[in-house]
Parts: C-alpha cells; structure tokens; sequence
C-alpha cells in the first residue's frame, strides 16, 4: 500500500467514525482490505481505494472503514466490571428503578460478546434488565444479533457451565437461547452522530472504545455519552482506560478500575 | 508469585507438548502422564494444584479417573479442567456433574485455557 493511500485512511477513519488508525497498522489495513477488494469484485486492495478515491461510494467506504476497526471482544473480558455490575450496581440501581427495571448501554459492542456477558450476570442475577447495544460496524452488529459463537469464542472467557447455561449448540457454532437474546437490542450507531432521541441509561459500558479515538474526537464523545446517563449514573471503560483532563462530568470510583460515576453526586454512590 | 503444579494427562504427544507451553508461560510447573491410571499414582505420591484431562485415552478414560481421583483423600483438592474433543453438551455436563471445575473443547489456544483457569481461581 501506497504511504500516500494510507494518509487518506487515517483521514477517513478519523473524520468518519473518530478512529486514530496508527502508522503501525499499516500492514495491518493492508490484509484487513484483502478481503474487503475480493468481496466488492476488485483484483487488489489498491484497486479497492483507486476506487474509493476517485468515487467515494458511501457503502464502499463504509466497507473499509468497518474493516479497520478494531473488532478484538470476548466473553467477560477483564471479568471484574462484570462483577461488579452484577453484585454491585443492579441491585442498587434496580432498587430504585420502577419494576427493578435497570437500562443498559452497550456503546462499541462489537460482535456483542460484552453484552451477553452483561446479559448473564443480569439474568443470574434475576433481574429486570434491558440492554442496548450498538456499534459502529454493520456486519459486528450483525453477527452479534445472530449471537452464533466458534468454539473458540465461546470459550474465551465463559465458563462450560455458563456455556451450557445460555448457549445451545447449532451447527459448528453456539447460539444464544432466546431467554438471553430477548433482553438484549442490537442496533448499528456511530458514537459521532448527534443523538436523534432522548434514551437514557442507568449504566453505559464503552470499553476500549476511546483508547483508540482521535484525540479530537475524544471529548465529544465522552460529553454525548454523558449526555445518555442519568445522575449518578455509571460508565464503565476498560480497567486501564482514564477520563483525566477529558471532563469533569465523571468521577473514578475509588478500588473499581474502569468505573466512573456521573458527578455531582458521585460520591455518595461510591460508598 | 509462587509455582503452581500441573499434570496434563493426555494420551497424544503433541496435545502434551501444546498444553505445556501454553501453562509454563502461565507460570505453572509441569508433570505429564499418558492415561488415567498413570495420572492416578502420580496423583496418589503428590497432587497437583491443577489437572488438565483428556477423555478418551487407553487403559483409564478422564472420567474413570475423575471419579476415582474425587473418592481419593484429598482428591477433591486439585481443580480439574477436562480437555477433550467431545462437545456434546451431554458430555459436558456429565464430565461437570462428575466432579469437573471447568471443560476445554479442543481446538483451544492459550486465551481460552487462560480465561477458563482465571474463572476457576487457579491463576
């Protein structure tokens, strides 16, 4: 690939779904388009961009900037976030809910392993939950609404017993059982578009979501998903992922890595 | 960190091999044995923290051992992580019932076995 080809993919990711692609992945965006030329008929990726910069197509370009996301999920990744949710924050937050209703946010879900994990911890819990997932990516979202894992996915990070639990076999695959799925809303949405309507949720899950945001791009994000918490509401990121200097919306929550709580009234929910 | 023992029990030698390096990176000290009846007197001179056990193997199948190693004094000390071909869900959760902490289905790679160790408590 062309330096000069991928200048105008990092500006394509950046501008269009708020993504820093490095100068490392270079080699990286070459063998992720491989697939994406042979499936759009072309004979070589270069071909593929000669395309896409002569005629931007919008679904062509989406293709290629679905494929240069940063797609890596599974099953209770980092583990403790799921914990604590489930221990933790559902049965103080559905104690104050009409119904025990809590509301959930999946933002960066990917192929929605993280919120069938969600979905687990909630369901073992018996509570009353709704979860919204979504990711910028088309066919992730497709794929986790099919919610149809390899072997090895399937294992990576569940347990047999929870895999037997929640999963039924089907084909080569494991699909969710309908219990699980039924909780569970999966919708493409790109975390830069202005939202076009007044959701709110008790807790939101963005992790390993902003680590690879363009700085630019970074604070507006964060501010939106503000915007989609209720007070005091929760929002995890990835355990080694902070808020410094970004806003002073949040507060970290002291001996839980990862977990911020909407200010002001951060620290009365901390305890 | 303090070295934790293993005993891959799997008649192939190459699955052995695999699981070794896979559980050495995870800081474990490894033993081997190539069915149930030599992983039972290994087990009855010293126990292992943790066993990674194959189902089908000549002279004692995984689950004849499981048993036997459960009606052991101190057999129930070690964690046991069946790691097998089978992946009927039956299978599974005879394996599990029978005394079982968790069950790899192979093909596994180093995450999975990690991942399943990790939610049993044995790194």
């Amino acid at each position: 690939m062309l330096q000069e080809d991928f200048d105008r993919l990092q500006s394509l990711m950046a501008s269009r779904a708020g993504y820093r692609l490095t100068r490392d992945r270079i080699h990286l965006a070459e063998h992720r388009l491989g697939p994406v030329a042979r499936r759009e008929g072309f004979d070589s990726v270069d071909a593929l961009l000669a395309a896409l910069w002569a005629k931007p197509v919008a679904s062509l370009g989406w293709a290629v900037i679905e494929s240069l996301l940063n797609a890596e999920t599974w099953f209770r990744r980092d583990r403790a976030p799921f914990d604590t949710f489930a221990r933790e924050l559902l049965p103080a937050i559905g104690q104050v809910r009409p119904e025990g209703r809590v509301r959930v946010w999946s933002a960066g879900c990917s192929t929605g392993q993280e919120a069938w994990s969600i979905a687990i911890g909630a369901l073992e819990a018996h509570a009353n939950i709704d979860i919204v997932a979504t990711d910028l990516s088309q066919r992730a979202i497709d794929r986790a609404r099919l919610g149809a894992y390899t072997g090895f996915e399937i294992q990576r990070g569940l347990t047999a017993a929870t895999m037997l639990r929640w999963f039924t076999p089907a084909e080569d695959q494991w699909a969710v059982r309908p219990e699980l799925s039924q909780v569970v809303r999966f919708a493409r949405a790109n975390l830069l578009d202005e939202p076009t309507d007044e959701a709110r949720f008790d807790v939101i899950f963005c992790r390993h979501v902003l680590q690879d945001m363009d700085p630019v791009r970074r604070g507006g994000v964060i501010e939106a998903l503000e915007r989609r918490l209720v007070d005091d509401g929760c929002l995890f990121l990835g355990p080694d992922e902070r808020l410094d200097g970004d806003t002073v919306a949040f507060r970290p929550v002291s001996g839980r890595k990862g977990l911020f709580v909407k200010a002001p009234a951060a620290l009365s929910r901390a305890a | 960190m303090d070295l934790r023992t293993c005993l891959i029990v799997d008649d192939s030698r190459i699955i052995r091999k695999v699981a070794r390096r896979i559980l050495e990176n995870l800081n474990f000290e490894i033993d081997e044995a190539a069915d149930g009846a030599e992983a039972l007197t290994y087990c009855a001179s010293v126990m292992p923290d943790v066993i990674l056990l194959d189902w089908n193997m000549p002279v004692m199948d995984g689950l004849t051992f499981l048993r036997r190693l459960r009606e052991q004094p101190d057999g129930k000390t070690p964690k046991v992580l069946f790691c097998t071909i089978e992946t009927a869900p039956e299978r599974i959760a005879e394996a599990l019932s029978a005394g079982a902490h968790d069950y790899v289905m192979k093909p596994f790679d180093g995450e999975i076995l990690q991942s399943k160790l990790m939610e049993v408590g044995a790194v």
